[in-house]
This record gives C-alpha cells, structure tokens and sequence, in this order.
C-alpha cells in the first residue's frame, strides 16, 4: 500500500479510499489530497455507490402496511426477572411435597435395580409359564377334534367346557373327518401339529 | 443518533407506548427497506417489518444504551431476515410457493406505477440480485448495510457484532467483487481504463 507521492494509487488502495481514506498509508493519503485523477476514481466511484443506494431506495415497491403494536405494554423495569428463580424454587417445592405425601419415596439406585430385576424375574416366570402351556396344548380345542383326538384327556375337558354330552359336536366332527372315531390320521396332525420335541424337549408326544 | 430519539427510546422503555409509536414511525419505513433489500418480496418484507417492532417493542427493556437504539433495532431486523431466509430456502426446497412468486404475480398492489416503471423496476432487482449473489453471505450483508441501508462502519460493526476491522475487510472483499461485474458501476470502471 505505500506509494510515492507522483505515483498515482492502485485500483486497490482506490477501494480502500472508498471504505475509508484514513486506512490508507501516509503517502497514499497524501497523493490523494494532491492527485485530481486519482481523486476523481474515488469520487466516481463513491457517487455510483451512492447512486446505485439510491435507486435501490426508488425501486422498493411503497410499504403500505403501518406497523400495529400489540395491545399489551412491556412491563417496565421487567428486565429485573428476580421474581422467576422465586417462582420455580416454589413450584419445585410444592413438587416435591405432592409426590412425599402421594407416598412416592425416593428409591435409592442399587434399590431400584434389584426391584427391576425383580420385576424382570416375574416377566420372564409369566412367559415360560405362557410357552408351558402352549406347548402342552399347541392349538385350538376343534383342531383336536377335527383329528379325533381323545387320548390326550384335552377332548374330554373341550366336553366338559362346552357342556357337550359327546353326542353332538364330536359327531359333526366325526362326519368332517370320515372318521369314525376309531383313531386319527398322524399325517394330518403331524401337518397342524408340527412336532414340538425338538424344540421344547416336552413330554407331550 | 438524536436527543429526540434517545429520548423517546428512554420513555418507551418506561412503558410509555406513544414514544414507542413514535419510534415506529420514524424507523418503520427503514426497516421496510431493510427487509426488502434480503427478501425483494413486499407481502414478506412488510410482516417482517412488523415482526421486527413486535420483538422491539417485547425487548426494549434488553436494550441498556437507548443511544444503540438504531443498531440494536437493525441488528434485530438483520436476525430476523435471516431467519426467514433460511426458511424459505428450506420451502423452496420443498416447491412450495413463496410470497416473492406470488408478489411477482399480484399486479394490484403498485398500480400507481407504469407498466414501463414496472419493467424498469424488475430489470433493476434482477441485476441487484445477480450482483448481490455474487458475493459471500457476509459481504452481502456488510454491502447492503453500507450502501443500501446507509449505515456506517461503526453501526455495520456494532449490527453484526464485529470489529471495525472485519467490516472493512468484507467490504473491500465486496466492492472489489462488483465493481467488476455489475452494470451499476460502468463510469468508474471506465474511469480506471
Ligand atoms: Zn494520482
């Protein structure tokens, strides 16, 4: 940026003189006070800037919607919050009092992990004892009666929950299969039944 | 800034709502133009102008030095131009129409102006647009602050929240960018040849 005195400025101590002459070195500073040429390249350039600002200005469309306050006033001196930490410390307060008297006592961490274990344990008891029975009686009760089944003791109890003598259901039953109910097809019952051995080691079969 | 404003900002900040009107009639018309500036959409720029005194007038109390009035006003409406802008471009990528598009369709509104004028206009906001996207975000802003928004180096530095120093940077990074391209600038352009 430093100049001499008879050199004209460069284009970009120019656009440091439109920014601000008092950035530029000494000597530049004082070629410009001195120098018509280079002062006219700020000046026009500074014109065309201001030219171009005021165009800008002309070509907005008209603001033709005054703005509207809203109805409620800031409240003077609110920039003074001291009443908000007072407010939370009580609404916290009155939280924690509702929750002491709702009988909610804090329960201490290694406290409440055993009590989660706890609650894992029964979880996993309900749902060994849900796969029990399900292995014991994989399917619906008129699946068994459909393959004639009697000899696993779950026909009789279908009987007594239905309140069928035997003479009614089984019969309809009998007729569908073309069984006679002197035994059951294993093919067809090894389809519905696939055999759950395997799997469960179960004494059902 | 005057003793007129720093006053009516002292009593608006005491609650005192017809100084705060007062202030609004004075900077409305800036803060319009301001917002045009970053939106060229008026529906947009005018409930921007609206939001901007909206959070003034919530905010005033924030406000320590009522002579920063003015920069703390613009630094609220540059903040909030922006948040809006980011908005859009994020519903424009979503294709939704735009208030600029539908400002570019609505006729009714400037019928005081010839179509000529109109024409004229657009031909104007186009070449501004394609200069101003020319430069970096931030030689964007400190250039329309500068020379559209009238504002000086120190008001630009205390709007953005930088030192003197960084706005002149940017600026010098700006001019040297349009005087080059833009149409605006053709004399000075040819007074270096
Ligand atoms: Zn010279």
């Amino acid at each position: 940026m430093k100049v001499e005195n008879h050199t004209h400025l460069q284009d970009e101590q120019i656009l440091w003189a439109v920014i601000d002459e008092s950035d530029l070195a000494r000597h530049a500073q004082e070629h410009l006070r001195g120098c018509p040429v280079c002062k006219r390249k700020v000046e026009q350039f500074r014109y065309e800037l201001r030219d171009f600002g005021q165009k800008a200005s002309l070509a907005v469309p008209p603001f033709s919607r005054p703005v509207r306050l809203p109805r409620e006033k800031p409240a003077a001196g609110s920039h003074n919050v001291g009443w908000l930490p007072v407010f939370g410390a009580a609404a916290m307060a009155a939280f924690v009092v509702f929750f002491y008297f709702m009988g909610m006592e804090t329960v201490a961490p290694t406290q409440f992990a055993s009590l989660q274990n706890q609650e894992n344990l029964l979880e996993d008891e309900s749902l060994m004892r849900e796969i029990a029975e399900i292995v014991e009686v994989p399917l619906p009760a008129d699946v068994y009666a459909i393959s004639g089944d009697n000899e696993t003791g779950f026909y009789e109890g279908l009987y007594e929950i239905s309140g069928d003598d035997g003479t009614g259901f089984a019969e309809d039953m009998d007729e569908i299969n073309g069984d006679n109910g002197t035994g059951y097809d294993e093919d067809f019952l090894e389809f519905v039944v696939p055999d759950l051995q395997d799997d469960f080691q179960s004494e059902f079969i | 800034m005057s003793l007129k404003i720093t006053a009516l900002v002292e009593k608006a900040r005491d609650g005192n709502r017809p100084s705060f009107q007062d202030l609004v009639t004075i900077f409305q018309e800036d803060i319009y133009r301001l917002a045009y500036y970053r939106t060229f959409s008026q529906m947009d720029a005018e409930d921007l102008t609206q939001e901007v005194f909206e959070q003034a007038y919530r905010k005033l109390n924030s406000l320590n030095d009522p002579q920063r009035f003015r920069a703390w006003l613009y630094s609220i409406a540059v903040n909030r131009c922006n948040d809006f802008l980011r908005k859009r471009k994020y519903m424009a990528l979503l294709q939704m129409r735009t208030a600029q598009e539908q400002d570019f369709m609505a006729t009714g509104k400037d019928m005081n102006n010839s179509y000529n004028d109109k024409i004229e206009k657009k031909r104007f906001w186009k070449q501004v647009k394609t200069m101003l996207h020319k430069l970096s975000s931030m030689e964007r802003q400190v250039f329309t602050l500068r020379f559209m928004d009238h504002r000086n180096i120190n008001e630009i530095a205390s709007i953005l929240d930088k030192n003197e120093s960084t706005i002149k940077t940017h600026l010098y990074r700006a001019l040297n960018k349009v005087r080059g391209e833009a149409d605006f600038f053709k004399e000075y352009r040819e007074s270096l040849s």
